[in-house]
């Protein structure tokens, strides 16, 4: 485990990577739903899995919010999983944001839904960016009103190791909408994204 | 070696649907899963739209799906527990289970071939009536189960921890909606007597008789549990006193009128009942207000029901 | 007298990639800022004819340098080269004086291009 780290160069890389395929995810999205995606500077770290649940109770001291998991797979062995973060009470705004009001599509299915534009719109850019394609996993909610979604993110953590977190906010400018995006990578898939990375520092 | 000769070949045998469409959502291609299913033919649909061809199609939830990914260039996906299924195709479980039509995992993905860049739309249907029949049979267990802990195993009516939570709950709702309620304690008399002639099972025979002729006498809403050995209760929830004595005496005079069967002999079994009804009292109290009441009905000669009033407390020491 | 320019961006990599991408011909001396408060400090204190201006950054963000040049009425030009390309962002920046918006990221034969069109190589 010690193996893994990043130095200074290959997380600027990244997070400059990340800016892009998020970039380029807004702009999709933007146009897609017809609003102004803000931006923020994402945070980048390699962290031991176990301080997930923490640092997201921090986050999120309230209980009710649902975690939708979504995983993907490239080529040479770079994969890993995101997961996306939202407060219940913005459930109505999605709705309204995807013009689900008018059907009986359910709060999981508007998750769902929204969390695998959100992901794979940026997870295809980053993709692009590392010269890779990812193909997708059906998104999966991890928890709901009903269960407490830090202990849902022990249970799931405890699968990697060492991850590296990527935090990204999405905030919609119109709406008072906000989530976040975690990508996790897993220990050995990190080792891979390395020599990509180096791959991209050698150009230039 | 070529593949390409190789995929129709392999779409054909695939245990999944694939059904293609342009950019106009008309079909380009269905694999055999779906021709079989649906009933169709390539040839004849080929160039249809998809939402002429399958008409019962959730249409504006599908579109939706469709043009997000069309203009994302993003997959799109849909699971059975959410949506069991978007096409009405039969299954190979006809018989296992009671669903109509195949639950379904669907992917929704953007395809371009290398020859043309027009966007078409793959859409892979994955048949997930396995797992819903699984999911379903563990809700039916889970049920039973539910229902098993509360029911008690030789009279099939409420268990003693069961039917006292409902009383706690009655009693709240009773104080909520200032609503009355009456409470019914009931004990075969000489029971042990009964036991010892026609031996145990003898008496539980008499245990299962009466309470499955009691119930018969109760209204819906009523709640029957088995409070102890040969003890009962019913909680009489919009019951004031009155009226829990009528249905009290009936219960009595039906039980009295009959005698139980078992192993060619008839066995006649009285019942005595104490009634109280709620006027504020805690659970405990209002049971044991009910207690002293049975106490005194089989004081003052058995098969009869007694009420509980105030004064009587000096009774229950008397056994 | 040569050009001083000005890459501000929160990426080395970023940063670098400009530097490389720039015309073979353009003759300038390079200063670098890593977020919007370095960049606004040199601009204040060194003659900067051009700018390579990032958005999304930490401190202070593009935006918020292109208003305080508004703002100080400072004589240099913008050129802003970021991964937020949606549209209603680049109207925002045109707005506030932008020469041109370059998406990332940037081609060198995209800058030219663009300098080209402006007359600075």
């Amino acid at each position: 485990m010690t193996t893994l780290y990043f130095t200074e160069e290959q997380r600027d890389c990244l997070q400059e990577l990340v800016n892009v395929a998020m970039g380029q995810a807004s702009d999709k999205l933007a146009r897609y739903l017809d609003t102004l995606v803000h931006l923020q500077v994402p945070a980048i770290a390699l962290v031991e899995t176990e301080q997930l649940p923490e640092h997201f109770a921090r986050r999120y001291p309230q209980h009710n919010a649902s975690l939708i998991s979504l995983g993907f797979f490239g080529d040479q062995g770079l994969r890993g999983e995101t997961i996306m973060l939202y407060q219940l009470e913005n459930v109505g705004v999605i709705a309204q944001l995807l013009g689900y009001d008018d059907d009986d599509s359910s709060e999981a299915e508007m998750l769902t839904d929204i969390s695998s534009v959100l992901t794979t719109t940026f997870l295809n850019g980053l993709a692009e960016q590392l010269e890779n394609s990812f193909s997708y996993a059906a998104p999966r909610i991890l928890s709901s009103r009903d269960q407490h979604f830090v202990q849902k993110l022990a249970d799931t953590a405890s699968q990697w190791q060492l991850a590296l977190q990527v935090d990204i906010r999405y905030q919609l400018i119109d709406y008072s909408f906000n989530c976040d995006m975690m990508l996790l990578v897993p220990g050995e898939a990190v080792l891979q994204l390395r020599q990509m990375l180096n791959k991209v520092l050698a150009g230039f | 070696m070529q593949i390409a000769g190789l995929l129709q070949p392999l779409l054909a045998q695939l245990n999944s649907g694939v059904l293609v469409l342009d950019a106009e959502y008309r079909l380009v291609f269905i694999n055999q899963f779906i021709a079989r299913r649906a009933n169709l033919v390539l040839a004849e649909v080929q160039g249809q739209l998809l939402f002429d061809v399958f008409t019962d199609l959730p249409r504006a939830w599908l579109q939706r799906k469709l043009d997000s990914v069309q203009e994302l260039q993003i997959p799109a996906f849909s699971n059975w527990e959410q949506r069991q299924y978007i096409f009405k195709l039969p299954h190979l479980r006809p018989l296992s289970t009671g669903s109509q039509y195949m639950a379904q995992n669907c992917s929704i993905m953007p395809l371009s071939s290398a020859d043309n860049n027009a966007g078409y739309i793959c859409i892979l249907i994955e048949d997930a009536t396995d797992a819903f029949v699984y999911q379903q049979q563990l809700h039916n267990s889970m049920q039973q189960l539910e229902q098993a802990n509360r029911i008690d195993g030789l009279t099939g009516i409420f268990n003693r921890r069961y039917w006292q939570q409902q009383l706690q709950l009655e009693l709240q709702r009773a104080t909520r909606y200032q609503h009355p309620l009456s409470l019914l304690l009931f004990d075969l008399d000489k029971f042990k007597q009964l036991n010892d002639t026609y031996g145990h099972q003898g008496g539980d025979a008499v245990l299962m008789s009466v309470s499955q002729q009691i119930a018969t006498l109760l209204r819906d809403t009523d709640i029957f549990g088995r409070y102890g050995g040969e003890e009962f209760g019913v909680i009489l929830p919009e019951t004031a006193l009155s009226g829990a004595m009528m249905v009290a005496n009936r219960v009595c005079q039906a039980i009295a009128s009959q005698t139980v069967s078992y192993n060619q002999q008839h066995i006649a079994v009285t019942l005595s009942i104490g009634v109280a009804s709620f006027t504020g009292q805690s659970v405990d109290e209002l049971i044991q207000q009910t207690d002293i009441a049975l106490y005194n009905a089989k004081r003052q000669g058995r098969n009869c029901v007694r009420a509980y009033a105030s004064e009587q407390n000096y009774l229950k020491k008397v056994n | 007298m040569a050009l001083t320019v000005l890459i501000c961006d929160d990426s080395l990599l970023a940063r670098n990639q400009l530097k490389k991408s720039l015309p073979a011909d353009f003759d300038a001396s390079i200063v670098t800022a890593s977020n919007g408060l370095e960049a606004l400090a040199i601009l204040r204190s060194t003659e900067i004819g051009l700018v390579f201006l990032d958005l999304t950054m930490p401190e202070l963000d593009g935006v918020g340098v292109l208003e305080a040049i508004k703002a100080e009425a400072m004589d240099c030009l913008v050129i802003v080269v970021s991964a937020d390309i949606q549209p209603e962002m680049q109207k925002r920046v045109m707005d506030l004086g932008a020469l041109a918006f370059v998406r990332k990221p940037a081609s060198a034969e995209k800058l030219a291009e663009v300098m080209h069109k402006y007359g600075l190589i």
